[in-house]
């Protein structure tokens, strides 16, 4: 009974009807990724932040001095929380429920985005592998960039519907698509 | 009101991103006089120009921030994290 409540992802209603196939500009909701907020205790902030970039298959994005959320696509929830156990001078607590994991890419992603942060994402000043926590749809959200068309967000998950409608909408012109995606 | 502020962690952020406590003011002592603390707590100078104020990163890196700017001219001088200047006893 537990299971198919836990299957379902947030936005499964939004997206039913989507037509399948991906356009160029692409909306990818990660159906379970392992996402984990990390704060490094104070004094640890650089040693913690190699540990992390060590962690094989997992990305990390920057929220503030000494805050992280890691993600994993490729590792389970429960693999990650061992591994971020073993590191000393952090705590580590799972957001994995909480939050909910958006890809969007794309020749016109930056274009798209534009209407959603304000923020410059021009590679200049937002190269692949910049992140930080910026409003995005009016939700504080966390936003990546995963390459040079490609970016990640990070939304909380009861606002996950409205930042996904919004984004839809600002990517109506440019014939945005939208499905899920194992990883 | 100033519209763009640079957060020291975050880059160049809109206003929107920020909430607003108010003046930033050095706390008194825990054993100050009652005037000194009722001054701390309730009395404030709403000056015309510049001055500093606490400002909350709510949307961002959620930290406090002083923002050193000018009220007439909109001109921001410095936005600085509030812990880096945080006194010694604390």
């Amino acid at each position: 009974m537990s299971l198919t409540l836990y299957h379902r992802h947030v936005l499964e209603d939004y997206l039913a009807g989507f037509e399948a196939k991906a356009n160029p500009n692409h909306l990818s909701v990660i159906r379970r990724p392992a996402i984990f907020s990390v704060l490094a205790h104070r004094g640890n902030e650089a040693s913690v932040k190699q540990a992390l970039n060590s962690i094989e298959g997992a990305l990390l994005h920057d929220c503030a001095p000494g805050e992280w959320l890691v993600v994993s696509t490729a590792s389970g929830a429960a693999v990650v929380e061992n591994l971020l156990g073993e590191i000393t001078g952090a705590s580590a607590i799972d957001q994995s429920d909480g939050r909910v994991l958006l890809r969007i890419s794309g020749p016109n992603v930056r274009k798209i985005l534009a209407k959603c942060v304000a923020v410059d994402l021009h590679p200049d000043a937002f190269s692949i592998g910049a992140s930080a926590n910026m409003l995005c749809c009016h939700v504080a959200a966390n936003l990546a960039r995963t390459g040079a068309e490609a970016f990640e967000i990070i939304v909380p998950r009861s606002f996950a519907g409205s930042v996904f409608e919004e984004m839809m909408e600002m990517g109506r012109e440019f014939a945005l698509t939208a499905a899920f995606a194992e990883w | 009101m100033a519209s763009l502020i640079t957060c020291p962690h975050c880059g160049t952020r809109p206003k929107e991103e920020f909430s607003i406590r108010g003046a930033a003011l050095a706390r008194p002592h825990p054993a100050a006089s009652e005037e000194d603390w009722h001054a701390y707590v309730y009395l404030r100078e709403n000056p015309k120009g510049r001055y500093q104020e606490y400002w909350h990163h709510a949307a961002g890196c959620r930290r406090w921030l002083i923002v050193d700017r000018d009220n007439v001219t909109h001109d921001v001088f410095s936005v600085t994290d509030a812990a880096s200047i945080r006194e010694p006893s604390e």
